[in-house]
């Protein structure tokens, strides 16, 4: 291949592929946030000196604590797109691990609601008043929701690309599929996970405390170390994942199409290393430092999603795909969706912009609150 | 031609349409919920925005933190059930229905997105706001969740009324199929009385409300229940839309789909009277654990609904395109030929379970082209079917399977597949003995091949309607 991607593949293939990746982007936003943001309530709760009670004392907690719920129903809602733009760019590799992984695979729906709803009952007076522990092992439970969601989509894509594995793994009726990548993939996406969280929490946190007359210096300093934290593991699992490419993966990361998002991928960990960095020396979270940070994680998570894509494409029989593609890209609809993701996205806004005219809307934690203690 | 083979799982005793049913059924009341609890809550702010009802907007509120924590995570995670649920139960379907309509699916998904959008919104900022922008907010989350039911709607009645569709021809002739606009209504009002119902036991539970704003309210809520009066009509309509094979099913033609018909018209008919004449006209008030029961009642109307409209698809499951074990009528007499497991690739599970090659080849038979609905001896088991069948009976009746049951798809493999089915069925009849003999006499396969070929490769349906 010869173009940077997604040009070299034929034009359907490429047409889906984008739509594939930027709905992608916007699921792995809010995904980030879920996984990382409970990582971190966990973190806070039963490190010494993690948690205080008050909102003064402990405000990034407390600000994940309060939109986590919204956030997970970002996360799913993001991940309706991406999901029907799967099936018909890998149709018949994905369904397949989907039902060779059975059981195990679709435990992640009421694993799910459990982690939903554990997100809520981190937001009631019982948890946020009660001893630490009490609000640690819920988060850690939750945690551990999402991560064995995190763990199940690995261990499902991994399997998809190994079609000569299929019948095997079938008639051995097993219920978990290992391969050496997994770890190292799982860490990749986790660990990568971390500055994006961090990166919109500074964002909330800015917009959130500003102008206030007391900004707590350590809760930017932990911030900025938990990015730092993050970008590190993520590059150590990069480099593990690397290791077990195939040859023809190898050729995509490493030849025109796959090269220059690899470029835009380090580009983008140099940057919100050195933001982050910044952060973490003069405790500020200023908007340039944000805005930057942003390009740089922006960078990052394009490339590694356009390295995954590269990477899961080049696994498969490539002219089974494109013939699908095809045929797919003949249906009509497009200029319907095309008007209506338009308009929804201006009604958005402007539900954001009513939102924000409210006259006092509810501190964190407060709006269900109410409604459950009263249970 | 390229058979696309997938990994078939087994259900245990549990029919496959069982666990994708019952979800189904879940899930389609928890949208309907949420699709009929927008338009009531715009109803509510407009009752306490001019006046009407001033502890209107403490039960709205109360409703919609209700709304919140029911819809937005358990109605959103089943949806996505949905999908994974259909996956491993007909990935052919779902792979054709994503195909053909996924600017559709991807349409209906900017609406989700502004659902989310204005219903985060107005939860947490609506206390705040002034009326104006509290009307607008839930008149957006109304509007969107209304309008996912209208693509979806498209989608799913397609399936079983594709009408000019043809797969190289317009998606809006499938969309906009003949069932689409009974079913839309019908939809639309059964949402509604989801949402008055489920608003009868909020209000009851609401702890800020006094007796009289309660009665009251119940009152206001009950307006929504005034459309079911339409919902006989819209039946008749939708029956008269959909083929008439279907129709007769759901009439007398199949005593299972009958049955469900008379149990979703019944509960209905209960609930609608008591909505009508008790709520409405006699203006009796409800406590909580009758609005429970409605709600309950609803939930049969629903589960039997949906049954029935998944269940009169039968032969099918996109009519005309693909059967209910996902193969498609034009492939019926290439897999005759060469037969349906030949070209497999997943091999059968616990082999050694089973007394010879012959039964080893049923068991993947049956696997193929029955275990999408059937179990071998639980829900709807064959041997509970054909238990007491003899042997001839099982060759001639699964040879003419289409004759045999109308709502059969035709039997898609070689003559030696189904005595391998046959003798499938035989050894499970008589307990699983460790032994078991082969049944490969030449006059059996001649006399089976034979039947196949006068029942022809065409489902029921077609054969009536050519003669």
């Amino acid at each position: 291949m010869s173009a940077p991607f997604p040009l070299g593949f034929p034009a359907p293939t490429a047409f889906y592929l984008s739509f594939y990746v930027l709905t992608l982007l916007i699921h792995v936003m809010f995904m980030s946030y879920v996984l990382a943001g409970t990582g971190y309530l966990v973190a806070v709760h039963f490190l010494p000196g993690g948690f205080a009670g008050s909102r003064h004392r402990a405000p990034l907690a407390e600000i994940l604590r309060d939109w986590m719920p919204f956030a997970l129903s970002g996360a799913i809602t993001a991940g309706v797109a991406p999901l029907l733009f799967v099936q018909i760019l890998y149709q018949r590799a994905f369904y397949t691990a989907n039902i060779l992984l059975f059981h195990r695979w679709m435990a992640i729906l009421p694993v799910l609601i459990a982690g939903f709803y554990l997100l809520y009952l981190l937001k009631i007076r019982w948890v946020t008043e009660g001893p630490p522990a009490r609000g640690g092992f819920i988060a850690l439970a939750a945690w551990l929701c999402f991560g064995f969601t995190g763990y199940s989509w690995t261990e499902n894509h991994l399997l998809s690309l190994q079609p000569a594995a299929w019948p095997v793994f079938f008639g051995a009726d097993s219920l978990f599929f290992w391969t050496g990548a997994l770890l190292p993939r799982l860490g990749l996406w986790a660990a990568g996970t971390i500055p994006v969280m961090a990166l919109l929490l500074g964002w909330q946190f800015r917009l959130t405390y500003e102008g206030t007359p007391y900004v707590p210096p350590y809760e930017i300093r932990r911030l900025a170390l938990v990015a730092l934290a993050g970008l590190l593991l993520s590059a150590l699992a990069g480099v593990g994942y690397g290791s077990f490419l195939s040859p023809a993966a190898r050729e995509f990361v490493q030849g025109a199409a796959g090269e220059p998002y690899l470029g835009l991928a380090l580009i983008g960990w140099l940057i919100q290393a050195a933001i982050w960095l910044t952060v973490w020396k003069r405790a500020s979270l200023r908007p340039g430092l944000l805005g930057a940070a942003s390009l740089g994680a922006f960078l990052s998570v394009l490339g590694m999603t356009v390295l995954r894509e590269g990477v899961r494409i080049t696994s498969l029989p490539a002219g089974r795909l494109y013939a699908l593609h095809e045929r797919a890209s003949q249906v009509g609809g497009l200029p319907v969706f095309l008007f209506f993701l338009v308009l929804n996205a201006a009604l958005v806004g402007w539900c954001i912009v009513l939102a924000r005219k409210a006259k006092s809307s509810p501190g964190p934690g407060e709006d269900l609150r109410d409604l459950l203690d009263r249970r | 031609m390229e058979f696309p083979y997938y990994p078939l799982n087994d259900f245990g005793p549990a029919m496959k349409g069982m666990v994708i049913g019952g979800l189904g059924i879940f899930h389609v009341f928890l949208a309907q919920f949420a699709i009929g609890g927008g338009m009531l809550m715009c109803y509510f702010q407009w009752l306490s925005q001019t006046g009407r009802e001033p502890a209107a907007r403490e039960a709205l509120d109360g409703y919609f933190k209700f709304l919140v924590l029911v819809s937005f995570v358990a109605g959103a995670l089943t949806g996505v059930a949905m999908w994974f649920t259909t996956i491993q139960i007909s990935p052919r379907t779902i792979g054709m229905m994503v195909e053909e309509f996924h600017w559709i699916w991807a349409t209906e998904w900017t609406f989700f997105c502004l659902e989310v959008a204005a219903g985060y919104a107005y939860y947490r900022c609506g206390g705040g706001l002034a009326d104006r922008a509290r009307m607008t907010l839930l008149a957006l989350y109304s509007l969107a969740a209304w309008f996912s039911l209208f693509w979806i709607n498209g989608i799913l009645s397609w399936q079983l009324t594709p009408g000019g569709w043809t797969p190289a021809g317009s998606v809006w002739a499938g969309f906009f199929n003949p069932s689409f606009w009974p079913s839309l209504f019908y939809r639309t009002f059964a949402a509604m009385s989801i949402a008055a119902l489920v608003a009868c036991v909020v209000v009851n539970a609401h702890p800020r409300l006094s007796l009289g704003e309660r009665d009251a309210l119940i009152h206001r809520a009950a307006h929504f229940l005034i459309p079911m009066a339409l919902m006989p009509v819209l039946g008749l309509w939708y029956l008269y839309a959909i083929p008439p094979d279907s129709r007769a099913w759901a009439l007398g033609g199949s005593a299972a789909m009958t049955l469900f018909t008379g149990v979703a018209a019944g509960a209905s008919l209960f609930v609608g009277l008591y909505a009508l004449i008790g709520l409405n006209l006699q203006r009796v008030t409800i406590n909580g654990a009758t609005a429970t029961l409605l709600c309950g009642l609803a939930f049969v109307a629903t589960g039997g609904g949906e049954f029935v409209r998944e269940g009169v698809r039968k032969p099918y499951t996109v009519r005309g395109a693909l059967f209910s074990n996902s193969i498609a009528p034009s492939e019926v007499a290439e897999l005759r030929r060469v037969g349906s497991v030949t070209r497999d690739p997943y091999p059968l599970r616990h082999p050694q379970a089973y007394p010879n090659d012959q039964v080893r080849l049923g068991a993947k038979v049956f696997r193929f082209l029955c275990g999408v609905c059937h179990t071998m001896d639980g829900a709807n088991g064959l041997v509970h079917l054909a238990g007491t069948w003899t042997l001839e009976q099982l060759r001639l009746n699964i040879a003419k399977l289409q004759l045999t049951k109308p709502f059969m798809p035709p039997f898609a493999g070689t003559a030696d597949e189904l005595e391998a089915l046959v003798q499938l069925i035989s050894w499970t009849r008589a307990g699983r003995p460790e032994d078991w003999p082969l049944s490969n006499e030449v006059p059996t396969i001649v006399q089976i091949d034979r039947w196949l070929q006068e029942a022809g490769i065409h489902p029921a349906s077609q054969r009536e309607g050519k003669r």
